[in-house]
């Protein structure tokens, strides 16, 4: 863990100490005068033409050749340099106007609550999609443990044997339909980007909420689903390993049904500490669940760039990403290097962090606590 | 002993379910052109097949590149160690790490940032564009290819695979490159790889999306290459999108959706879609390959 | 009592991987099953005991489905007072549970763990080890490889004293042994054994032991004499395209082992040694010393010289393959001397000397493992491509595996993927990689490991070959009857750890 902490604090300061550099670089750069124009364009710039519509270029480079032709440079490059001239005076304007933000301490102070915000929703988030991957995951090893098939495969397998099956079983047809189109706009819907979601129900609901952020936040980009089924493919390889037939022949149940007495025990399953005693699920869930450990740092990066995502698609004023964007349009670029700062700590705080409880676990596992 | 016994079309499908959803996939984007071509003006279809084709060209370079990074990290790494290089080994260690820890959706937004300038001071050309665009999500994503790699290297230089070669003489290289990366792993990677084009499509399209929608002004990425994020972005395909909204609260307008909004909603369908089934193709692959 | 008869059909993927129409099992007597590894004794076992995994395997056993079979009253039965000792130990103990909790888990914890066993199984009721292992994980090197075999055979005897306890007459439960003497020294093995039986005359149950530690039938005919009557000896193999039970012949194999011995080298060794290793070494913190006598008084040279064969003896988990790996490189000592075929080396000498001068040059090592060895992936003729100094074509090759393998060798055999051979075949392989490479000293780790009768005759014969052709060759292998009758008595060393 020593190495690892090194590790972690040395990239920690060298990132922090490349970001204040940046910071002092930017500053000089925003004091820095706009260049006063060229000799050569300075007549052409003041011209009331707009000079991006494809006609009107043309038509000025004909004029240039015609009416001089002792001008030095040739007429497109000529266009070239009035054009980024304009643009960048056009820019600094800009940026003089409204845009222009000082990093000061008031800045500072307002950044500091939005970060904290970002923070709470990050926890709150990560906390959920933990506890969610491990129910939903389990839920569906149990599921697949039960010989349950989908909806859809049910509905073809029916088809297949409805000839043989009594006509008062055809309901079954319409039920297993209805259970698969939902099932399967579930699926889309954990799929989908933020974005398209939130901007899916925008007319009629409130968007802007903390609540909705956090919900978006759980259940879009695909992280709930994507760690879910990682979390149940490590339950899906502990349950193939040579261990849970040991615990098998030592008669501990191996029964998955939720209604039998040695079953699996729902409320087990749904709450925070999982325990199933006496069950074979006991020794895979054990195993599954400190496998997943592994992979937390990655879920929680993961989220990290979904909270992003969310918070700049849906332009919600005061979040931290949202911020980042407006002053990366402004140029603000001091501000936009103490923002991606303060979300590198974010990571590295989880990085130290996550390492900490793998590697107590793992000292645990390994015996070197006694 | 090996019979094989004859097993139908379902069944295999059934087994198969990468081969199953690769197959819905495509017909699911072949039932979407065919319903654009019946009921979407033809400037606006332009712009989609447009969009996707970006999008997926932008996302197969990007695990042609990945593939190319990791697999030299891995090497350069496995060198190193092989010599016995410790500070070497440390520095580029540290290096890759430091790069994982930069949030992926930041460190291509800032890198999009850089391409749009240099489109727009006709540095570089709208091919160029694509390339670039390609290699910075490489750059940002390549770490969980190199992951899986070194994985499968350790997991092998444990068993006395890596020994019982190395003792006979068998160049390292031959054991890494031939032996384990691609005798053994090459079905990890391969499923690997599908789960990264499906990230590649998600990352692109989000920042695509956000600077589209955010940076809207003149020095946005409107010179960047069309992909499906920011036609998703434009106002007129925003709008479709919003329009689902209204008709969850008034079903009536629900037929409206593939007929009035249908580029919005089709390019919103073609990201969602592409993205649930790369993951079902990638989840079929490891489960057929017992990943 | 009726026999036990099952006709087993197990396929994947469609695919037919084991077939058998009669597979029987006497009730209340000893069936110790032998066969080459890989052929399906453990899978055919799982499946009688009703531990397969039907998602992936379609079995049929006496017709029935396999879930109507593992839910009838019959295999309840089996399992509900039998128990199962799966080989591989390390993977079938849980990693994240303290071993007091495992030993004492689900029935287990019905059961007593009597004195006796503790003695018999962890040596005396003095010696801590079994005390001291409660309350730790179970993890790759701690407990060893050893200790954790007992470890699921104190699980096997707690559920076998609940049955002995039990009023049950009529029909016992199954207890199977696979490999229970995998990880053993033979005197472990016979403690086990010795355990096993006693219980057994107490009270009869059903017994499996599927292994492929022939000398253990010595050691029923040594000491059980009187019991040997309740054993039934059988051999697993393949007919054309299904598996088939034979008796084994134990007479046999006794009488071959004491045909061993006459036919050992009467090379004699002259000029100097190709191996000559310092006599005490230190590894991991422990100082090891290398001895000829059984008292280990003297610590003396190991010399091996051109065309003689070496056996180096240990306790399980000494570190026989340690000093193997210390020779090859491959661990670091801390202190260690020796000169290989012209070439003094010590802990000082780097690591390119390995690299350019020894491996595949003076020295190759055949693992003992032929499953973790080879490139299960890769076909027959890539095994051996890429050999220092030996330009390997298809025609050499076949010539080559033709020596080693009865059957004729073709084309097709060396497009064959390795991970579809037997047992026998990969551990011939295995072998034949290093014998191609003609290095002056070979070091086999266990070359018997895994192999039917048949196989360890051939592959003797071979290593016998090597040494007439005047290679040194070090053997270290726990199989001490064979290679006992085997190799000279004044070519055997012992290791042992030195106290500091």
């Amino acid at each position: 863990m020593g190495k690892k902490l090194a590790g972690h604090l040395t990239s920690l300061i060298l990132a922090l100490l490349l970001g204040f550099s940046l910071i002092y670089y930017f500053d000089i750069g925003k004091k820095a005068p706009v260049a006063r124009p060229d000799s050569i364009i300075k007549p052409y710039i003041e011209m009331d033409i707009d000079l991006n519509d494809p006609l009107r270029q043309a038509l000025f480079k004909d004029m240039i050749t015609l009416y001089h032709p002792e001008q030095s440079s040739d007429p497109d490059s000529l266009l070239r340099a009035v054009l980024t001239y304009r643009r960048d005076m056009y820019e600094a304007e800009l940026q003089s106007a409204h845009t222009r933000q000082v990093l000061n301490e008031a800045k500072l102070r307002q950044l500091g609550i939005m970060f904290l915000k970002y923070v709470i929703v990050y926890i709150l988030v990560l906390w959920l999609t933990y506890y969610g991957v491990e129910t939903l995951g389990l839920i569906r090893f149990i599921r697949r443990k039960q010989n349950k098939v989908s909806y859809i495969f049910e509905l073809i397998n029916f088809l297949k044997e409805a000839s043989y099956k009594k006509l008062n079983t055809y309901w079954r047809i319409p039920t297993l339909l209805v259970k698969s189109v939902l099932r399967g706009l579930l699926y889309l819907i954990f799929f989908s980007p933020a974005y398209v979601i939130a901007y899916s129900i925008k007319t009629e609901f409130n968007t802007n909420t903390l609540i909705f952020l956090i919900l978006l936040g759980l259940i879009s980009n695909g992280l709930l689903i994507t760690y879910t089924n990682k979390f149940y493919a490590f339950l899906i390889a502990e349950s193939r390993k040579g261990y849970v037939l040991t615990a098998m022949v030592k008669n501990l149940s191996n029964d998955y049904r939720f209604t039998q007495p040695h079953g699996v025990s729902l409320r087990a399953l749904f709450s925070m500490r999982k325990w199933f005693k006496n069950h074979v699920l006991n020794h895979i869930y054990l195993n599954a669940h400190y496998q997943y450990l592994g992979t937390f740092k990655e879920q929680a990066s993961f989220l990290i760039s979904g909270l992003i995502i969310i918070e700049m698609a849906l332009n919600i004023h005061g979040h931290l990403s949202y911020e980042l964007l407006q002053q990366l349009l402004y140029k603000n670029y001091d501000i936009v290097i103490v923002i991606v700062m303060s979300i590198f700590i974010i990571v590295k705080v989880t990085e130290i962090f996550t390492d900490w409880v793998i590697d107590s676990k793992r000292r645990v596992y390994e015996n070197r606590n006694n | 002993m090996k019979n094989k016994k004859q097993s139908s079309f379902f069944e295999t499908l059934y087994h198969h379910k990468d081969r199953l959803w690769s197959m819905v996939w495509f017909l699911g984007m072949l039932l979407l052109f065919i319903w654009d071509m019946l009921y979407l003006n033809r400037p606006a279809l332009l712009k989609v097949i447009d969009g996707a084709m970006n999008t997926f060209l932008i996302a197969f370079l990007v695990i042609v590149f990945a593939l190319f990074i990791a697999w030299l990290a891995v090497n350069l790494l496995f060198i190193i160690r092989r010599k016995g290089f410790f500070v070497l080994e440390t520095v580029l260690t540290f290096l890759i790490d430091i790069i994982r820890s930069i949030p992926q959706i930041i460190g291509i937004l800032l890198g999009f940032v850089f391409i749009a300038g240099l489109l727009y001071r006709n540095i570089i050309q709208s091919p160029m564009a694509i390339l670039l665009t390609a290699v910075l999500i490489a750059f940002f994503v390549f770490q969980e290819l190199m992951d899986l790699m070194l994985d499968r290297v350790n997991h092998f230089r444990r068993l006395d695979f890596y020994q019982a070669m190395t003792v006979c003489g068998i160049s390292g290289s031959r054991i890494l490159n031939y032996h384990i990366l691609w005798k053994n792993s090459r079905r990890h990677i391969f499923n690997k790889v599908v789960a990264i084009f499906g990230v590649a499509v998600f990352l692109q399209c989000s920042v695509d999306f956000i600077i589209s929608v955010g940076l809207s002004t003149d020095i946005s990425s409107m010179d960047l290459p069309v992909t499906l994020g920011g036609l998703l972005a434009h106002i007129d395909s925003k709008q479709d999108i919003l329009a689902i909204g209204h008709a969850i609260t008034n079903p009536g307008y629900f037929p409206n959706l593939f007929f009035k909004h249908l580029q919005g909603i089709s390019v919103a369908f073609s990201i969602v879609f592409s993205l649930l089934c790369i993951y079902k193709i990638s989840n079929g692959l490891s489960e057929r390959f017992r990943l | 009592m009726n026999a036990w008869k099952f006709q087993i059909t197990i396929n994947a993927n469609s695919f037919c991987i084991a077939r058998i129409e009669d597979f029987t099992i006497q009730p209340n007597r000893i069936l110790l099953l032998f066969g080459e590894s890989g052929i399906g004794k453990t899978m055919l076992s799982k499946a009688v005991y009703g531990l397969l995994d039907t998602e992936e395997l379609q079995v049929e056993i006496n017709g029935y489905p396999y879930s109507k079979y593992a839910g009838s009253e019959f295999v309840q039965k089996i399992q509900s007072t039998g128990f199962f000792v799966f080989q591989e130990p390390s993977s079938h103990l849980n990693p994240v549970l303290k071993i007091g909790d495992q030993l004492s888990e689900g029935i287990l914890g019905h059961g007593q763990i009597a004195e006796q066993d503790k003695e018999l199984l962890w040596k005396s009721p003095v010696d801590k080890t079994f005390d001291n292992l409660q309350d730790i994980y179970p993890q790759p090197f701690r407990p060893s490889g050893g200790e954790k075999q007992r470890l699921l055979l104190t699980m096997a005897m707690r559920k076998l004293n609940l049955y002995l306890q039990s009023e049950q007459t009529e029909q016992s439960g199954l207890f199977v042994f696979d490999e229970p003497s995998g990880s053993l020294d033979d005197e472990l093995r016979n403690r086990f054994l010795n355990l096993l039986l006693q219980k057994f005359t107490q009270k009869p149950f059903t017994c499996l032991i599927i292994t492929h530690d022939y000398s253990i039938i010595g050691e029923i005919y040594r000491k059980y004499q009187q019991i040997v009557s309740r054993f039934d000896f059988k051999e697993l193999y393949k007919d054309e395209d299904k598996l088939a039970v034979r008796p084994f012949e134990a007479g046999a194999y006794l009488n071959w082992i004491s045909g061993v011995k006459g036919s050992q080298s009467s090379i004699k060794a002259n000029g100097q040694p190709v191996l000559q290793f310092g006599n005490r070494f230190r590894v991991f913190n422990r100082s090891m010393g290398i001895f000829k006598d059984k008292g280990y008084q003297q610590p003396v040279d190991l010399i091996i010289h051109s065309g003689e064969i070496v056996y180096l003896k240990a306790a399980s988990g000494v570190g026989k393959t340690t000093l193997a790996k210390i020779i090859m490189g491959l661990y670091r000592s801390d202190h260690f001397n020796m000169n290989l075929a012209g070439l003094s080396v010590s802990e000082k000498t780097s690591a390119k000397v390995w690299l350019k001068k020894i491996w595949g040059h003076k020295a190759g090592m055949v693992f003992q493992h032929a499953d973790e060895a080879l490139d299960l992936q890769a076909d027959v003729y890539h095994i051996f491509k890429g050999l220092p100094g030996i330009r390997i074509n298809r025609k050499v090759l076949i010539q080559e595996l033709q020596r080693l393998f009865e059957n004729r060798i073709d084309a097709a055999f060396l497009k064959k993927k390795v991970l579809f051979l037997s047992g026998g075949q990969k551990q011939r392989l295995n072998l034949l990689r290093v014998i191609l490479l003609n290095t002056d000293l070979m070091i086999l780790d266990e070359p018997l490991n895994g192999l039917d009768f048949n196989s360890i005759r051939k592959t003797l014969e071979i290593i016998r070959q090597e040494q007439q052709k005047g290679r040194a060759i070090l053997i270290i292998s726990h199989n001490e009857e064979i290679f006992d009758s085997f190799i000279e008595q004044d070519r055997i060393y012992y290791l042992a750890a030195l106290k500091d």
